[in-house]
């Protein structure tokens, strides 16, 4: 795991994020990931804070958000986000096991570019992943600022 | 008097009047002289007299001098030296002067007589006529069942209907004379200087009393009060009419008192739903993370370790794979399900028709290689949350469809009985499998299955889920069946 990503994947299950990063592998994309375990620390990295405090300065060419997260939970980061001139162009995507109505719709009102239901299925789960880290790292051109594919 | 003569129509009262007084002397005359023919002497004069008295009594002043003028010349003519001559000697003069004096006071006597007697008459007449019209409104009063009675300005009750009668167990001959204050010892519910102060001053008063009827219960009446005066202005009497809300109060007292407790429950269900709502959202996130782990390194282990595996091996973590699977499902069932109870439901009208062939399109998959029979009949429009009658529609039918994947000539019957007239009653008919009636009330329970897993898949929530809704809409929701003879589904909606 390195400091740049195109990735910024904020998760704190461990296990979801070696699942996760097992889809991503197949196509090269693990590599470009940063985790974050908490909201906190996914701001202390978008805000260059604690132990991010020295990477380069460029935003993540999307940011896989989970909701349920310690300190922090996940729609307050997106709000954080999405109320900064600096960061609301971060393509931000929610990944999470709720299918409840209320979290999507708040997600959607903070203005979430995506939300997606972490399947139940290996397999799909799996090609959700892949798909995600696909579209956004890959095929979506990301905002100016952005980390570039090298 | 005209009235009391019937031959009054026929000849004129001027004529009757003044006959009368020559009538009535001309019988004096009679008289006198047939009393002196049997030498019966000196009663002549009080005969005329009694002739000039008569006269003005039934006839009036006219008649009456005539009668005294005649009564005068005839007592002059037959009864005084010379007789039956009108000489009138000067000796005479102050006798006839007497005659004439006494004769004027007796008729003046019985025309203030006879006056003050029509007088009377009439008054009477009066108050004959002023009772009847307070006889009826007395007995007008006695018709209402409020409780009407009059007292005077002491306090003293001089009027008690029927009413009253009835409200407070006092006869009317018991009350009249009795003093309010000790027949029913009122409670005012603020000083009775302030009530009466505001009965002088607005003539009328109106509030809640507690009084005691004569069996000794108390008794709450709405009391409204009038003030009559005299033509001088004093008050003469209060007029009380009042009603018995003391069953009224019990029922209010008791209505509020259900209100607290129904706001307690409804806030003690509230902090319920929240828990269930705060549960819900817990499963819906936790219990799934640990599931997709199971799945995923169970599929890992599959992909990167299979080799290495025998095929028991093999078998169990397809079991394992199997087993979250279904775990996954219940939990979405689950969720749906409480769903259903947790959210608002938006009612509009809503074409059964067309959500049956919605649902149909939802579940057409499954009758995919199938020759299924449909009869829909007419359905009607109502009032209800679409998508989730939707929702239930789907279940049934999609029941429908696997319950009768065992047969020859599947057949769904879909249609509506107007039976009723409070609402619409729905059915769903099929020639499936059936069940046993003796299972039928465990049919609709959450996760109860009539049949094995590996016969007919399903969570067992489908129908939980459909009652829900139906009660949810105010309906009704049951079943028919026979084993092998198929199932039919009922649901009864209220009507818009």
């Amino acid at each position: 795991m390195s400091d740049i990503g195109r990735i910024l994947l904020v998760e704190d299950d461990p296990k979801d994020v070696e699942l996760t990063m097992t889809a991503l592998e197949e196509y090269n994309l693990s590599n470009e990931v940063v985790v974050a375990s908490d909201g906190e620390e996914a701001l202390d990295y978008l805000y260059f804070r604690g132990k991010f405090q020295r990477r380069s300065g460029e935003n993540p060419a999307v940011l896989l958000l989970d909701l349920k997260l310690p300190k922090v939970d996940g729609l307050e980061v997106l709000e954080a986000i999405k109320s900064d001139e600096k960061l609301r162009m971060i393509p931000v995507v929610v990944l999470t096991s709720s299918r409840e109505e209320r979290d999507m719709v708040a997600s959607y009102k903070l203005g979430v570019n995506a939300y997606v239901v972490k399947p139940v299925d290996f397999h799909e789960f799996v090609n959700a992943i892949k798909e995600l880290g696909v579209f956004w790292a890959i095929i979506n051109e990301p905002p100016p600022g952005s980390v570039r594919k090298k | 008097m005209p009235r009391e003569n019937p031959l009054s129509w026929r000849i004129p009262a001027v004529v009757q009047r003044y006959g009368l007084a020559v009538l009535s002397v001309a019988i004096a005359t009679g008289v006198a002289n047939l009393l002196y023919y049997f030498h019966v002497q000196g009663v002549e004069f009080p005969i005329f007299l009694l002739a000039v008295a008569i006269t003005p009594w039934y006839a009036g002043t006219g008649p009456a001098i005539v009668s005294l003028v005649l009564a005068a010349l005839a007592f002059n003519y037959y009864f005084t030296d010379p007789r039956y001559s009108l000489y009138v000697t000067l000796a005479e003069a102050p006798y006839y002067v007497v005659f004439i004096l006494f004769s004027l006071l007796i008729a003046w006597f019985s025309a203030l007589r006879r006056r003050v007697e029509l007088n009377l008459l009439q008054s009477r007449d009066e108050l004959q006529r002023e009772v009847a019209i307070r006889t009826q409104q007395a007995s007008l009063l006695n018709l209402t069942h409020d409780s009407i009675f009059v007292r005077d300005a002491n306090g003293t009750i001089t009027y008690w209907n029927r009413g009253a009668e009835e409200l407070y167990g006092w006869k009317a001959d018991e009350a009249v004379g009795r003093r309010t204050q000790d027949l029913l010892k009122t409670v005012f519910p603020r000083p009775f200087e302030e009530i009466h102060e505001e009965l002088l001053r607005t003539a009328r008063w109106e509030g809640e009393l507690e009084k005691k009827k004569s069996d000794g219960t108390d008794v709450l009446v709405a009391s409204r009060w009038s003030l009559e005066r005299d033509e001088n202005g004093n008050p003469v009497a209060i007029l009380e009419s009042e009603n018995d809300i003391s069953e009224r109060r019990r029922r209010e007292d008791e209505i509020r008192g259900l209100n607290l407790q129904l706001g307690r429950r409804s806030t003690e269900l509230e902090a319920t739903n929240k828990e269930l709502e705060a549960f819900a959202y817990s499963i819906s996130h936790d219990l799934r993370a640990p599931l997709r782990h199971m799945v995923g390194y169970t599929e890992l282990l599959q992909k990167n370790a299979a080799s290495v595996v025998d095929d028991k091996g093999r078998r169990y973590m397809t079991m394992i794979l199997e087993a979250a699977q279904r775990m996954g499902t219940l939990i979405d069932d689950l969720l749906a399900f409480s769903r259903i109870g947790r959210a608002e439901t938006r009612e509009t009208m809503v074409s059964l028709e067309q959500l049956v062939k919605e649902a149909q399109n939802e579940v057409w998959q499954e009758t995919e290689g199938r020759n299924v029979t449909w009869k829909i009949g007419p359905l009607p429009d109502l009032y209800g949350d679409r998508s989730m009658l939707k929702l239930a529609l789907v279940n049934l039918i999609s029941n429908a469809i696997k319950f009768t994947r065992k047969c020859q000539q599947p057949e769904i019957e879909i249609g509506c009985t107007n039976k009723r007239t409070d609402g619409v009653v729905v059915f769903i008919k099929d020639n499936g499998v059936g069940f046993d009636m003796k299972y039928v009330n465990k049919l609709f329970g959450v996760f109860q299955r009539l049949h094995r897993a590996d016969e007919f898949e399903g969570t067992g929530i489908g129908l939980a889920t459909v009652q829900r809704i139906i009660h949810r809409h105010g309906g009704q929701v049951w079943a028919e069946g026979q084993v092998g003879a198929g199932a039919t589904f009922y649901l009864s909606l209220p009507k818009p």
